[in-house]
């Protein structure tokens, strides 16, 4: 890795430099002040914890939308994005995580999809194609069907496509997190390859142990902005750890503990397969009880979703049961679930919480639409309807000039907090609770973190699923890492630190992996000796 | 109106009304006397608008909820709302006026008239929302543009516009003319809810046209060759047709929740299918026999199983109105309890706006799929029923055709709304009927399709980008009423863990673009 480290470039202007770059979203602001500097040559990645606002900055980058404050230069010229073309244009191309290749179409089909006039269709395209995998290293077959390709191979495609279009400068947004070790190994020796051929590549990431080995600078994002630039041949992966995690977050807290030993909610042996049927949750068995909160921390994208789902009823069990106390509600319907006392947070609000288009008091009904006080029989209660959802409005502070103005115009944490009032009214048993905190200010975060706590304290069962390690830490009673469906790890949460818990989730070690296997069920925290890296 | 304006002290809101009322027919009755009638009647609703709105701003801070007040002030409320609201009780006031001037003396029906427009007028100013008159407002812009389209076309055909408008309005006006609307209409007001109810779920029936004309068929056929005594045999005959319309697009919902065939191929299909067997049913041997030398249909019904039409001498015609005009207004207000009153209408808007949030609440999105596609179909078998029943008594290779799709432009001009549709379809019928008259005048009758044409176009794409643009406004007014605080709060405000703003917006986004594209390929479609 013979290339320039951050800021020590002498050869020309950077590849691509942005300055201050802001943007806002109705309510929120996803990036501020970004400022990176990513020097022609080299591989600089972008790490960050989910959600940190990665994507939102690389899609201003590859012109999906424009920033509202900031400037983008590329080699030192100042450039305007109006469309992924017009950043295509300027030679820079965008992998993305989910690929975007047709399966029915050959390598060479895809890859002049849409580039038709660079070198036609015909035997001028299948003669670049070969001469660019070889250039790169990259070992594609024009003419191969995508449908028997791997995901290895497609990633290898979609590397292709953009090179195809000119582009000089690559991101590469998660890229191995669909990848299994082996292929990450070889994605890496193609990006070194790259890099060799004088092309730059943005490798975004949350994985510390990959970005370490294959980077020659970091950018560290934490909440919408740039907090520090590292150098990887003498930072750590705890000291990236505890850049991207940040200290200084009002720290949730549960003061004693409310556990009873009345189990509301157990999984036992729960399996779900993919549509390809690989299982995407891995026999997770864990007993939620009465005022318990009992925290899952992963990685996004290894079962948490699955999980939810398979226990709301909208997804399939392939195996194991779910038991609401002493219930086997494995095969019941959604409705049915939330009938007997299950309320849900969902992970994505907008497809799975509200109405965006209906006004609040309308949201109130939604999930609750056979219960008191909102439906009488198969009549609506509109009376009742507004009247509680005024109560949800006043309890639980949402911030709205009235309970008829539709969900789409209040703001991210003001949409939760009604989702949550409405969530917690009639007195659920079991709480499922998906990133409540995410996309919501500060005050309105502690606010649920009280709320929680409240019913907690009452005595509800509470499975938290987050991405916020502090969160997690501070409300779980008890707290189990996910990582590819599976149950890793069991953490107990008076001890363990961000960094601790953040490497176990990227699966770098938490050593003592096999204890929840045996220890899932009994309850009994265990120290964890964190191997960390 | 000096008269009233006395400041200061509230006045109770019965009081106003009641003032309002009198100001308004007092001051049309007074200039009457001196101008037109339509003229002393505008004047006079004016006046009742500027008392109430002098006494509406007065008195502010108390009376109203909470969210009207905000209102009040915006901009959006001056520069839209209130001009909606005047321009819509004057028409009101006019309409009311002419309505009644068909039975009363003219100076009778413009006082009342002026009453009517005052009342509409403390109504509006009081309770007319932005959004609904964002709506009106749309309406009333693609109607201007439609004109202009209309009128150009028109005037570089070498025709001259407004004389033929003219033309028009005075012959689509006359009694006979006007039977022949209602009774249109009736017809089209089924087809179009019929639509409606698959549009609220964002599925297409375009199946409605066979939907009826098996239905019509199969319900004559019963009614021709079973003899029952009366209201048994037109029961039997209603029942019947929404059971074949029902059943008829209940396979194209089958198919769509078992298989996944999209609603909009099955029903193609099924139409094609009902056509075939239409025609094969409609021969002499089968169900059809000789009406007449070069007609054959199912035998009529005999006079018993006939449903009577309503005598329309108040509106100064021979002719008769369908009896089951009555029908089609208790389907528009049973579609309005249902959609805005159960829970199952509740269900079925919610998975119109977003399939996956009514799933996660517990909303079997398949069986809400099948089973409005299922109502879509039975009211669209009662389509041919008010022609049947109320004007031709048999089903004969005559019967009107190609209603369905009519249905689908009304729904869409109409905004898919019970009352909106009754405006659609008089609207759509009062030009067909119209259009009538410019033959006579070497005028092409085809200018009435344009004109339809047009205005479904024009509506769907106006209404889309106003109703955006409100959204948009009041999204942006919320924030403004509440965000001062989160937009101004240093970093941390910036937001916690930040996937909400990303992730969010990004599925706000996608969603959106992904709404309005289907939007406009489905008004592709129905063009």
């Amino acid at each position: 890795m013979s290339s320039t480290p951050s800021g020590g470039g002498s050869n020309g202007p950077a590849a691509v430099e942005l300055r201050g770059i802001t943007k806002r979203f109705p309510g929120v602001v996803a990036n501020h002040d970004i400022d990176i500097t990513v020097a022609p040559g080299t591989v600089h990645a972008i790490v960050g914890e989910n959600g940190a606002g990665k994507s939102t900055l690389m899609k201003t980058l590859y012109g999906m939308h424009r920033p509202d404050e900031g400037q983008i230069r590329v080699k030192g010229v100042e450039v305007r994005f109006h469309s992924p073309s017009d950043a295509i244009k300027h030679g820079i191309g965008m992998v993305h995580q989910h690929f975007m290749l047709a399966d029915n179409l050959t390598v060479l089909e895809n890859v002049v999809l849409g580039a038709e006039r660079r070198h036609g269709i015909g035997n001028k395209a299948r003669e670049r194609i070969r001469s660019l995998s070889a250039q790169y290293g990259l070992g594609v077959d024009p003419d191969r069907l995508m449908e028997n390709l791997g995901i290895g191979d497609r990633q290898r495609v979609e590397i292709l496509k953009v090179l195809y279009r000119g582009a000089e400068t690559i991101i590469l947004d998660e890229p191995t997190a669909v990848l299994v070790p082996q292929e990450v190994d070889e994605l890496f020796a193609n990006l070194r390859e790259l890099k060799r051929e004088g092309l730059t590549v943005i490798f975004i990431s949350h994985k510390l142990d990959e970005v370490l080995s294959v980077a020659d600078d970091i950018t560290v994002i934490r909440r919408g902005t740039t907090v520090a630039t590292a150098d990887p041949r003498t930072t750590t992966a705890r000291e990236l750890a505890t850049l991207m995690v940040g200290g200084e977050l009002p720290v949730p807290e549960l003061r004693e503990s409310t556990v009873t030993d009345h189990v509301v909610l157990s999984l036992d042996g729960i399996t779900v397969l993919s549509a390809e049927g690989r299982p995407v949750v891995d026999d997770v068995s864990v007993n939620i009880r009465r005022g318990e909160i009992v925290g899952i921390a992963g990685v996004e994208g290894n079962g948490q979703s699955e999980l939810i789902e398979a226990i709301m009823g909208m997804r399939r069990l392939s195996s194991g049961r779910i038991l609401l106390e002493e219930e086997d509600i494995s095969t019941w319907s959604t409705l049915r679930i939330r009938e007997a006392g299950v309320g849900y947070i969902p992970e994505d609000r907008h497809r799975h919480g509200v109405l965006l288009e209906s006004p609040l008091w309308e949201n109130r009904i939604l999930g609750h639409q056979t219960k008191a006080p909102s439906v009488r029989g198969p009549w609506i209660d509109k009376a009742g309807a507004r009247k509680d959802s005024e109560r949800i409005v006043a309890e639980y502070d949402v911030r709205t000039p009235g309970i008829d103005v539709i969900a789409d115009a209040l703001s991210g944490g003001n949409q939760q907090k009604f989702i949550i009032g409405r969530e917690m009214s009639g007195e659920p048993r079991f709480l499922v609770a998906a990133h409540p905190t995410r996309g919501v200010d500060v005050g309105a975060q502690s606010a649920i973190w009280k709320q929680l706590r409240e019913a907690r304290a009452e005595g509800l069962a509470v499975l938290l699923i987050s991405a916020d390690l502090d969160e997690l830490i501070g409300m779980s009673d008890t707290l189990h890492v996910i990582l590819r469906g599976r149950l890793v790890a069991e953490a107990d949460p008076a001890t363990v630190t961000p960094e601790q818990l953040g490497s176990a989730m990227t699966g770098a070690g938490l050593c003592g992996d096999e204890e929840s296997e045996t220890g899932a069920n009994d309850g009994t925290d265990k120290e964890e000796n964190e191997g960390g890296s | 109106m000096s008269r009233t304006s006395r400041p200061g002290a509230p006045l109770p809101g019965p009081a106003v009304v009641v003032i309002a009322i009198l100001l308004g027919a007092g001051v049309t009755a007074g200039l009457d006397l001196a101008l037109l009638w339509w003229a002393a009647l505008i004047i006079g609703v004016v006046a009742a608008f500027a008392f109430v709105f002098w006494t509406a701003s007065g008195r502010t801070d108390d009376g109203d909820p909470g969210d009207d007040v905000d209102e009040k002030h915006t901009t959006l409320h001056k520069t839209l709302v209130l001009p909606a609201a005047l321009v819509l009780s004057v028409l009101g006031g006019l309409l009311a006026a002419w309505a009644l001037d068909l039975q009363l003396q003219e100076w009778a029906a413009a006082l009342l008239g002026g009453a009517v427009g005052a009342g509409l007028a403390f109504l509006l100013i009081h309770r007319l929302s932005a959004m609904l008159a964002l709506s009106f407002a749309a309406v009333f812009a693609a109607g201007i543009i439609a004109t202009a389209v209309t009128a150009a076309v028109l005037f570089f055909s070498g025709i001259a516009p407004l004389s033929t408008f003219e033309r028009m309005l005075e012959y689509g006006t006359r009694p006979n003319s006007m039977v022949q609307i209602i009774n249109d209409s009736t017809t089209y007001y089924l087809a179009a809810v019929a639509v409606a109810i698959g549009f609220k779920m964002k599925l297409f029936n375009i199946g409605v046209d066979g939907q009826y004309r098996l239905a019509a068929l199969l319900a004559a056929a019963v009614g021709g060759y079973l003899v029952l005594p009366p209201v048994i045999s037109q029961f039997v005959v209603i029942v019947t047709a929404v059971a074949v319309g029902g059943v008829w697009a209940g396979i194209a919902g089958y198919l769509k929740v078992t298989r996944g065939v999209s609603e909009v191929i099955a029903t193609i299909m099924l139409n094609s299918i009902a056509t075939g067997i239409t025609a094969y049913l409609l021969t002499e041997g089968r169900l059809a026999v000789e009406i007449s030398t070069n007609n054959i249909g199912t035998p009529p019904i005999p006079e018993s199983g006939w449903v009577p039409g309503i005598p329309a001498t108040f509106l100064g015609s021979e002719r008769e109105i369908f009896g089951l005009v009555f029908l089609a207004i208790a389907v528009g207000i049973g579609y309005w309890v249902m959609l805005n009153r159960t829970r199952f209408g509740f269900e079925l808007r919610a998975t119109g706006q977003s399939k996956t949030a009514a799933e996660a609440s517990g909303v079997d999105v398949k069986k809400m799929i099948f089973l409005s596609m299922l109502f879509s179909g039975m009211v669209a078998g009662l389509v041919g029923l008010p022609q049947l029943l109320g004007s031709s008594h048999y089903y004969a290779l005559d019967f009107p055709a190609g209603i369905g799709f009519v249905g689908i432009a009304i729904a869409l001009l109409g905004r898919n709304h019970p009352v909106g549709i009754v405006f659609a379809s008089l609207f759509w019928a009062f030009l067909n009927q119209a259009a009538g008259i410019l033959p006579f005048d070497g005028i092409p009758q085809e200018i009435a399709v344009i004109a339809q044409a047009t205005i479904v176009l024009t509506v769907v794409v106006v209404y889309e980008v106003v109703h955006r643009w409100g959204r948009r406004h009041q999204q942006q007014q919320v924030g403004r009423q509440l965000g001062r605080t989160t937009e101004t709060t240093p970093e941390p405000a910036t937001v916690s863990h930040g996937a909400g703003p990303e992730h969010g917006s990004a599925e706000g986004t996608e969603g959106g673009d992904g709404a309005h594209g289907t939007d406009g390929e489905r008004g592709g479609e129905a063009k």
